[in-house]
């Protein structure tokens, strides 16, 4: 118990820190932010009197502590390019990212540890060869690019699959999803729309395959390196020499003691599928965190790129935190460190 | 070194990754044509695909897309360069201090390196150049800024456990000077995890900046930088779709190879880890 | 149990469970069955900065002229009358220019159902004059009277032509009182998207950043009613993947084409790839506060330094003309006779050289999201260096480039290039005014440039457009020429507006005057 209250109060810390890093940060912002919530013709008088209306001649500390009480109301401003509150803007969105990362993640996890795991078996063979290849392969692969050549090849060329979006337009007056959850594919398939969910999971194939692929690298090659080590182990010599089948010993001990570690790097490749969301959103016109980072960031909408800092430390630090209870669970040798 | 050709996979990544390193350094020589390649257009000559003329074709100012990718090589690895290089000095500086210092010091550095790494990779360096401003520069010192920690924390765990250990004790004991021992031997020990560390970090590094670049917020134009080439090939994806493509596989191909070798590293100093 | 789950044959099934999925998906590429017939899918970079009207100054306009009414509507290039009533039938001038009247439609309603009356429009104007995004158009507009329930009568303080400006695109919607009196009690009432119009659409729903789905308003005056009742607009930033939802069919019409994926839509028999005049222009501005681009030799030999055919031609990718100053074709003043630059690089050695001209460094700033820009820009750093002018490029966001020219222009750029347009039909008193009257701070006039000679061309001028237009003509010409000769700025280009339409519908035709909308009541299949 006390790991953990330690481990929340210095999450806790370190989301201060991260907010005032990112507020100070904000102030050095060369152009004048009330433009573009004015438009591009305002006047000088216009603007001046934005400023004032927004705060923007108080002190800094004066304003990170006002900052600082309303972001913890729930009150996380404006932002300047939509006129929306930035919190609703972040919740309207979250599912359309996490729905998206549910499937890289799962993706990535299941080819990964499959992969890695017949790399193992396999090792030294030309699948071995194969597989080390892609892997490597993925974590080397910048994500906007591989976007752009599914993009191309797989909706352009070969019109497989759509090129963009998250649902067909048209599915909002034929076959609209009940809200239930917010979660679209969710929804759909709780509420018996199937049609929703097969277009839903249509649009979902290339975004996915486009984020899994520095995560699947990064599982893949764990799995395989950890797997090759755990069955080097002398226990599972032991085992064999008891007679133990090879499945048995595969399955129940290896692959049981070599998970820890596959744990850890999902945890750690989420983050990245973090940021990796920027470009995939980016790329596909996905409506999700990622594309209204990046908007946010090209228009330097201040009050959006603190909300979105502010998720994104909060969401790595959640999953930094599942993540080592996950491994603790698994290997209880974690306590005695 | 014999290491790095020590399979086909390891020698095929050192050979590109000569090559990019050459294309970097005599790019001017080699280039089909140089004065395109650094940025000279020639308007009549827009999007011819590729061909014997134009290997790799030409881009929306007729520019030669070979040229201008060998063009790109120097950036991308004079970023890659100066970010480790810069963040290790400033990471193995500050992991020194803390570790050799310890108590406050320790702390403080130890405390402020947590802050950063709290933040996915990457979204630190996009914020930081979003508030710094588009460019080439900016976009390197908002890198060092989310790299250093990685050092500072690398150096600091091997400062302190050397601190501890009894031959340090031993020669402080027969009148050796704290600094010199603990420098020495943690130079020593650290010189090995750093290399891997900075090897494996290079490729990121490139990936980084070429995203940087992709999303407008890294070098701008008409710099022959592959990320940016990438973001002005895209509106043309579908039918001039060499841009793009090229400019893309330059970064995934020096990432690649540089993945590779930084394995190959660390298998050859660190050979706990069975392989092939 | 015996385990049948042997290691291999388990990857097999992965293996084949996971194509099958994939083959299910890519043959569910069968494009939609028939969607709801009264839904017009449409894919636009338009991004809402404001749904107020009276507020509205940008981008939003491509909405705003389906939801709001102004008075009258001024028609597109060829067609005659000139001006169309939209909330008001009739309209007329007094001798001297300073009193119009308006007579109102009857029977015009707001959304809510209120009638559009004499006091909804005084009201409007009045706002719009005090705290309008566009008010300044205002300028003349003394007082609004409204003698009865269907009369307004404008007083102004100087002849000017009320029908060109209570037609404007900006600043002259008719809004709801209801809504003038709720935005003043708040001013983020309109963002969640409610509005305040009478126009033939209102909005249904507004995701922001992503869409906007209007619906057709019953009761609106018009008596033929829209073939479509819903429009349901993407709000798509990127050209390539607007124009690839609709060549893909998910959407059936996208207004932000690339203009370099035009070649190959022109092959493509579904689309006609219509070419229309349009009221933009690219033009840049040198410091004339910095030396030595306060020598005109200087400008003149920069200016002399451009391949305006290849700039024209990257930059518009064959849809754009060079420009003759700084009025785009088409446009009142716009004389034909204005002179233009053309490359000649020897003559402009020579006269830097005369200047004394040498090391000279050139700061150019651009628009970083305006690719058009991006693409030519290189071309002018290309040009300054083939006459030993060295050149940096710096491509920032648009909101901070204009706000660094106007907070210090003696440390500002040195070359300052933009796209620009008129807020109405008349570039004299917008384009000829705004970019280049010398004015205290620095708004528009971005080079700084203080002529006494052009200021007092243009302020007569001015005046006298309300009441003779011919000779406010001479007097602008005059002035376009004083531009040519001094060379306060560079005028690149005049850009056409493509439209791609599928051959299946027919749309209205581009109107110059309102070169941000779209008309969606007009819209309906071929």
């Amino acid at each position: 118990m006390k790991i953990l209250w330690n481990r929340l109060s210095s999450a806790l810390l370190v989301l201060f820190a991260a907010s005032f890093v990112t507020f100070t940060l904000a102030r050095v912002i060369p152009s004048d932010p009330s433009l573009a919530y004015i438009g591009p013709k305002a006047t000088a008088a216009d603007a001046a009197q934005l400023r004032i209306t927004l705060g923007l001649d108080q002190p800094i500390p004066v304003q990170y502590i006002k900052y600082l009480g309303e972001t913890l109301h729930g009150n996380w401003g404006y932002s300047l390019s939509t006129k929306q509150p930035v919190l609703q803007e972040i919740i309207d969105r979250l599912p359309a990212t996490l729905e998206l990362v549910f499937f890289a993640m799962s993706f990535a996890l299941i080819c990964g540890v499959a992969m890695g795991v017949y790399a193992a078996k396999y090792r030294g063979r030309i699948q071995d060869s194969i597989i080390r290849i892609l892997a490597i392969a993925g974590v080397s692969m910048p994500a906007f690019w591989l976007g752009l050549l599914l993009q191309m090849l797989f909706a352009g060329r070969l019109t497989w699959f759509p090129a963009t979006g998250q649902f067909d337009i048209d599915l909002k007056y034929d076959n609209p999803i009940t809200k239930i959850t917010g979660f679209p594919i969710f929804d759909s398939i709780v509420t018996g729309n199937f049609a929703a969910t097969v277009n839903g999971l249509h649009h979902m194939v290339l975004p996915a395959l486009t984020l899994s692929a520095y995560s699947f690298g990064l599982i893949s090659r764990m799995a395989r390196a950890n797997l090759l080590e755990v069955m080097s182990q002398d226990y599972i010599k032991v085992a064999r020499a008891y007679g133990l089948s090879e499945r048995i010993v595969f399955f129940k001990l290896a692959l049981r003691n070599a998970l820890p570690p596959i744990v850890t790097i999902t945890g750690l490749s989420t983050a990245y599928l973090i940021t990796g969301t920027f470009f995939v959103e980016q790329v596909y016109n996905w409506p999700g965190i990622g594309s209204f980072a990046v908007n946010s960031l090209i228009s330097i909408d201040y009050p959006a790129i603190m909300g979105i800092t502010l998720l994104a430390a909060i969401g790595y630090l959640v999953i930094n935190f599942i993540v080592d209870l996950i491994h603790a669970k698994l290997d209880p040798r974690v306590w005695m460190r | 070194m014999s290491f790095l050709f020590k399979d086909k996979l390891t020698g095929t990544a050192t050979v590109m990754m000569l090559i990019f390193i050459v294309a970097a350094i005599f790019g001017p020589w080699i280039s089909p044509n140089a004065k395109e390649g650094a940025g000279a257009t020639n308007v009549d000559n827009s999007y011819i695909g590729p061909g014997w003329q134009h290997l790799l074709g030409t881009d929306e100012l007729g520019r030669d897309l070979l040229s201008r990718i060998i063009y790109g090589a120097r950036p991308a690895l004079l970023i890659a360069l100066a970010v480790v290089g810069f963040a290790a000095i400033i990471g193995t500086l500050l992991g020194l201090i803390a570790g050799y210092a310890g108590g406050w010091i320790d702390n403080l550095i130890m405390r402020v390196s947590e802050l950063f790494l709290s933040f996915p990779p990457l979204l630190l360096s996009l914020v930081a150049v979003t508030f710094l401003g588009p460019g080439l520069i900016n976009a390197l010192i908002a890198l060092i800024i989310s790299w250093w920690p990685w050092y500072a924390r690398l150096i600091r765990v091997e400062a302190s456990i050397i601190k501890s250990k009894p031959y340090v004790e031993i020669s402080a004991a027969m009148g050796v000077p704290d600094r010199i021992i603990i420098l020495r031997h943690i130079l020593r020990n650290v010189t090995t995890p750093l290399i891997v560390q900075i090897a494996a970090d290079l490729g990121t590094v490139i990936l980084a900046a070429g995203s940087l670049a992709f999303i407008g917020l890294g070098a701008q134009p008409p710099s022959a930088d592959w990320g940016l080439m990438v973001a002005q090939g895209r509106n043309l994806i579908f039918d001039q779709w060499w841009i793009s493509t090229f400019s893309g596989l330059a970064i995934f191909l020096a990432v690649l190879s540089f993945n590779i070798i930084g394995d190959a590293l660390r298998d050859h100093f660190d050979p706990r880890i069975a392989r092939q | 149990m015996s385990i049948k789950t042997a290691f291999s044959s388990r990857r097999v099934r992965l293996v084949a469970v996971t194509s099958t999925a994939l083959l299910v998906f890519a043959s569910l590429s069968v494009p939609n069955a028939a969607h709801a017939a009264s839904v017009f899918k449409v894919a636009t970079s338009a991004a809402v900065t404001t749904w107020d009207p009276v507020q509205s100054f940008s981008t939003e306009a491509f909405y705003m002229t389906n939801i709001y009414e102004p008075l009258l509507w001024k028609n597109a290039d060829g067609i005659s009358p000139e001006y169309s009533p939209a909330l008001a039938t009739s309209w007329s001038a007094s001798k001297d220019g300073k009193t119009w009247t308006f007579k109102l439609r009857a029977g015009a309603t707001f959304h809510d159902g209120s009638a559009v009356n004499a006091a909804a429009v005084k009201a409007s104007l009045e706002s719009s004059k005090k705290v309008g995004g566009a008010g300044f158009i205002w300028d003349a507009l003394k007082t609004v009277d409204a003698p009865s329930d269907d009369t307004v009568i404008l007083n102004l303080s100087y002849a000017a032509p009320m029908d060109l400006i209570a037609s404007s695109t900006y600043g002259a919607y008719i809004v709801n009182p209801k809504a003038l009196a709720a935005v003043a009690a708040d001013s983020k009432y309109y963002e969640s998207g409610k509005d305040g119009g009478s126009g033939p659409y209102t909005i249904s729903s507004y995701k922001s950043g992503s869409s906007v789905v209007l619906t057709a308003y019953a009761k609106h005056w018009a008596s033929e009613k829209p073939a479509y009742s819903t429009i349901d607009i993407s709000i798509v930033p990127d050209g390539i993947t607007a124009q690839q939802m609709m060549t893909s069919g998910q959407v059936d019409w996208s207004t932000n084409i690339p203009l370099t994926s035009l070649t190959s839509l022109k092959r493509n028999s579904k689309y006609s790839v219509i070419k229309y005049k349009s009221p933009f222009n690219y033009v840049g501005y040198f410091n004339t506060l910095r030396a030595p681009l306060n020598n005109p030799a200087v400008r003149q030999a920069l200016s002399m330094a451009l391949n305006y055919r290849e700039i024209t031609a990257v930059g518009g990718q064959g849809y754009a003309t060079q420009a003759r100053g700084p009025v785009p074709a088409g446009i009142y003043p716009y004389d034909v006779a204005t002179p233009q630059y053309v490359m000649s690089r020897e003559k402009a050695k020579a006269l830097l050289a005369k200047a004394g001209v040498k090391d000279l460094t050139i700061k150019i700033t651009y628009a970083s999201e305006n690719s058009a820009e991006a693409r030519f820009v290189p071309l002018i750093k290309d040009a300054f260096e083939a006459i030993g002018v060295k050149a940096e490029v710096q491509g920032i966001l648009f909101n901070q480039q204009w706000a660094a020219a106007k907070k210090d222009p003696a440390n500002a750029q040195d070359l300052f290039i933009v796209k620009y347009w008129p807020t109405y039909s008349d570039a004299g008193v917008d384009n000829l005014w705004s970019l280049f009257h010398s004015s205290a701070k620095p708004f528009f006039n971005l080079s700084y440039w203080k002529n006494t000679t052009y200021d007092k061309l243009i302020d007569e001028a001015t005046e006298l457009s309300g009441s003779d237009k011919a000779a406010a003509q001479k007097l602008y010409s005059q002035a376009m020429l004083l531009l040519y000769k001094e060379a306060p700025g560079i005028y690149l280009y005049d850009e056409a507006q493509v439209s791609v339409v599928p051959k299946k519908f027919s749309i209205p035709k581009y109107n110059i005057n309102y070169p941000f909308s779209a008309f969606f009541a007009g819209v309906k299949l071929a």
